[in-house]
């Protein structure tokens, strides 16, 4: 007894004897039969229906009968290395005096929250649920659109300190060999203390970190995921995470919205033209705003000049403090309506959008064509919320472009831009393809959609195994 | 994966290639072909084009004779590493000397309509990071990023000209120059013509599969059209004061007065304007860097970028100071420079296709 208690004491002690580790030893026909799990979290009810009972109630004790005799589904010989991190993932490992085999069973559980709607992508038609925190849940979710031996997930641990569970889930024959690989091999060479959500791995899995651009794609949705799946990509599910990374992305990923699935093409092809139209204003419109208020108003026409002089003669600021600052105090807003309670940040979005907003004006600090040009930017910005931070780190850089070098300026800010954008590949995807390259498979689901029964293959942007996927002769 | 492998796709080739047979003919040129041959400028542009089309003639049948070799290798194996580095030297100062003269015209119509009495830094502040970006960052995302633009630069392109028809009202009278007028007038503007050179120096990057040449040669052929397109409407236009109106693209969109109600329509013209100024300012700078590399064979670009854009600020900023001089330079100086893709590449390239043959 003394013995087994020592083994025990031994365990605790290696987990600094943490208040909520649990340890039984009980002795049955002679034979010491010990228990350490971690009470936060396991399923106290499992292990005292499905574990103590059946044990407590053994005529002759030894490793296989109390094996024999656990009803849960995961029950696992360990060994004696393994103890701390089998107990660590909410497993109760069970030691007996006179065996040195040890048995884990894992009996993990705390709370979860349902698949519900996500708040960053609702849609008006298709499927409503989203991805959780809990990964099995995740997984769930995928496998219940895969009834299909194709569909893989590998497991993998990420985090010197976190040893988080990542699942990387391709569907095989379909996902490219190479870009699996590839995956398996930067996540191997992720050498971090902890991954606490998906995001932490965007980083550090992507081709050029310090990149502006976002270079792996990302969804709270599992049927965009189990599309982007479908198109040949490698997903990530990373545990404690409602995020799920794809891989490879391309910039007309965040183009498309899963609505353009669930409704007309011809609709959806309006959408995304409605959609480039709000990237273009976003990025670009209060810098050109000003470009033509400072360098070319002779350009502009009489009747516009006139309206501009009027609205603006009486602010005290140049053009470019006066939108800087109504673009800033757009901004301290959408801070602080996103971290103050619902009903506060309400109030407050209220009170600077309408009333500083309208004294401003009245107090002639700012004119109306700026106001309408930032909130117009500024909308337009969440058109594609995927792409907002970037985008409002463009707005300000062609801000000032804008004011300091006007038209020509923007036109070589963009060209600059788009150029670097064009260096980018994220494992051998071209950032803007299939734009650029064009090509011109592709474009039936870039900024035209065609019908589904029209896009008989997968993309070529990047490398798929298989390309076909509406077999004619089926 | 394959159509990425190669750094130009044949398309990206051909919009290259347009843009190398448009973009700097269509500001300027119209009103001193005018000024030189009168209403027989028409011509001008044909027959200089007939030049840049044997050039890319020569180009077809050099690149399907040394299908995978570089223009310096078979400089090299043909004609000794001599003669090669003089050609290079000579193709880095014809690019140098024609981005100057492209980048005067445009700074030149800039700081009159849209940049009053602006300096000549801020335009240099403008184009020179832009086109070292793009040349440094090499041929494969210049090709994308010209694939990307070229739909806009394609509509605008057709919406001036298509505007510019509503501006031809009577048809004026041909033939009022002597033939020698033609062509002292042809030889003084050559200056605008022989960019197609600049293929021969990454020939060996493009890939060109079999039936695949029509693609370029179409590039080429609506390049040249659309040139002579934009002469034609602005000579229509403005008849004998043509001379008078120094910016074709720009004037074509002004005369129009059905347009009115849709406002001030010259803008994109504009816009126009400035996307072909950096794009073939990139090209230039990336010809430069190319014969750069082939001169000392040391592929480091950023002292090629270096070396361009010191004797290019020195040359825009105490050389050529107003259009006057600009165009004297454009008259005068550059024509000279034109021996290299008309004269000494269809030698070289014949004497290659020579000693091949024995």
């Amino acid at each position: 007894m003394e013995k087994l208690q020592q083994r025990l004491d031994d365990i605790k002690e290696k987990l600094h004897n943490s208040t909520d580790l649990a340890d039984r030893c009980i002795s049955l026909q002679g034979v010491d039969v010990g228990f350490v799990y971690l009470k936060s979290i396991t399923d106290n009810q499992i292990f005292s229906e499905a574990i103590f009972k059946p044990i407590a109630k053994l005529d002759i004790v030894s490793f296989e009968s109390v094996s024999k005799a656990v009803c849960a589904n995961d029950v696992t010989s360990i060994k004696k290395s393994e103890i701390n991190e089998n107990i660590l993932k909410g497993a109760v490992v069970i030691l007996l005096s006179n065996s040195n085999k040890i048995l884990a069973v894992d009996i993990l559980k705390f709370n979860t929250r349902a698949p519900q709607e996500p708040p960053t992508s609702p849609v008006i038609m298709g499927p409503r649920e989203g991805f959780t925190e809990d990964i099995k849940t995740n997984m769930t979710l995928l496998r219940r659109r895969f009834h299909s031996e194709k569909l893989v997930f590998e497991n993998t641990f990420v985090g010197n300190d976190t040893k988080t569970q990542v699942v990387i889930s391709y569907l095989d024959g379909i996902a490219d060999t190479k870009i699996v690989e590839e995956v398996k091999h930067r996540l191997k060479k992720v050498k971090i203390d902890g991954v606490v959500d998906s995001y932490y791995l965007l980083s550090l899995l992507a081709n050029r970190p310090d990149s502006i651009l976002k270079q792996i794609g990302n969804s709270e949705k599992p049927d965009i995921v189990a599309a982007k799946m479908l198109e040949g990509r490698v997903a990530l599910i990373v545990d404690n995470s409602p995020i799920v990374l794809t891989i490879p992305f391309v910039f007309l990923e965040d183009l498309q919205n899963s609505n353009d699935y669930y409704t007309n093409y011809i609709y959806s092809t309006l959408l995304r033209f409605v959609r480039l139209i709000a990237i273009f204003l976003a990025a670009v419109g209060p810098g050109t705003y000003i470009a033509f208020q400072l360098f070319h108003y002779n350009i502009l026409p009489i009747k516009y000049i006139i309206t501009i002089a009027d609205a603006t003669q009486q602010v005290p600021f140049t053009p470019f403090i006066e939108i800087l600052f109504i673009s800033l105090l757009f901004q301290v807003l959408y801070e602080v309506s996103l971290r103050l309670p619902s009903y506060l940040g309400l109030a407050t979005s209220v009170v600077g959008a309408l009333i500083l907003g309208d004294t401003g004006v009245k107090a002639g600090l700012i004119s109306p064509p700026s106001v309408i040009v930032v909130a117009i930017a500024k909308i337009a910005l969440y058109t594609v919320p995927e792409q907002s931070s970037q985008l409002t780190v463009l707005q300000y850089v062609f801000l000032l472009i804008g004011a300091s070098l006007g038209l020509l300026g923007i036109l070589g800010g963009m060209i600059y831009f788009i150029n670097y954008a064009n260096t980018v590949e994220n494992f051998g995807a071209p950032y803007l393809a299939p734009f650029s390259p064009f090509i011109l498979r592709d474009n039936k689901d870039g900024l035209l959609k065609v019908p589904l029964s029209k896009m008989k293959s997968r993309p070529q942007s990047f490398d798929t195994e298989s390309e076909d996927r509406i077999h004619e002769n089926t | 994966m394959k159509i990425l492998d190669k750094s130009l796709s044949v398309w990206q080739t051909g919009i290259l290639l347009f843009i190398l047979l448009f973009a700097n003919k269509i500001l300027v040129l119209p009103s001193l072909l005018y000024d030189g041959a009168k209403m027989n400028a028409l011509f001008i542009p044909i027959s200089l084009f007939l030049l840049e089309f044997f050039l890319l003639f020569i180009f077809y049948k050099v690149k399907k004779r040394f299908p995978n070799l570089s223009f310096i290798e078979i400089l090299r194996q043909n004609c000794g590493k001599i003669v090669q580095i003089s050609v290079y030297v000579l193709f880095a100062l014809f690019f140098l000397c024609k981005a100057v003269l492209l980048y005067n015209v445009t700074f030149i119509f800039f700081r009159n309509m849209i940049y009053k009495d602006s300096g000549n830094f801020i335009f240099l502040f403008c184009f020179i990071p832009i086109i070292n970006h793009m040349a440094i960052c090499g041929l494969r995302a210049m090709g994308r990023t010209l694939q990307l633009f070229f739909p806009v630069i394609s509509v605008i392109t057709v919406f001036c000209i298509t505007i510019g028809c509503f501006g031809v009202t009577n048809m004026p009278l041909l033939f009022d120059s002597s033939v020698s007028e033609i062509f002292q007038t042809a030889i003084r503007h050559i200056s605008c013509f022989g960019d197609v050179a600049i293929l021969f120096l990454f020939m060996d990057k493009i890939e060109v599969k079999k039936g695949q040449w029509k693609i370029i040669f179409l590039f080429a052929l609506a390049g040249a059209f659309l040139v002579t397109s934009v002469i034609t409407l602005f000579l229509f236009s403005y008849n004998y004061t043509s001379f008078m109106h120094s910016y074709a693209i720009f004037e074509i969109m002004n005369y129009i007065k059905e347009t009115a109600g849709l406002g001030r329509i010259d803008i994109i013209s504009m816009v126009l304007i400035i996307l072909f100024a950096y794009f073939h300012l990139s090209i230039y700078l990336k010809g430069f860097l190319l014969a750069f590399d082939g001169i000392f064979q040391k592929n480091d670009q950023i002292f090629g970028v270096l070396t361009f854009d010191f004797l290019f600020v020195i040359i825009v900023e105490f050389f050529i100071v107003n259009l006057e001089t600009a165009v004297v330079y454009g008259q005068t100086i550059l024509p000279f420079f034109e021996i290299i893709p008309f004269v000494i590449v269809p030698i070289v390239c014949a004497w290659c296709f020579m000693r091949r043959r024995t």
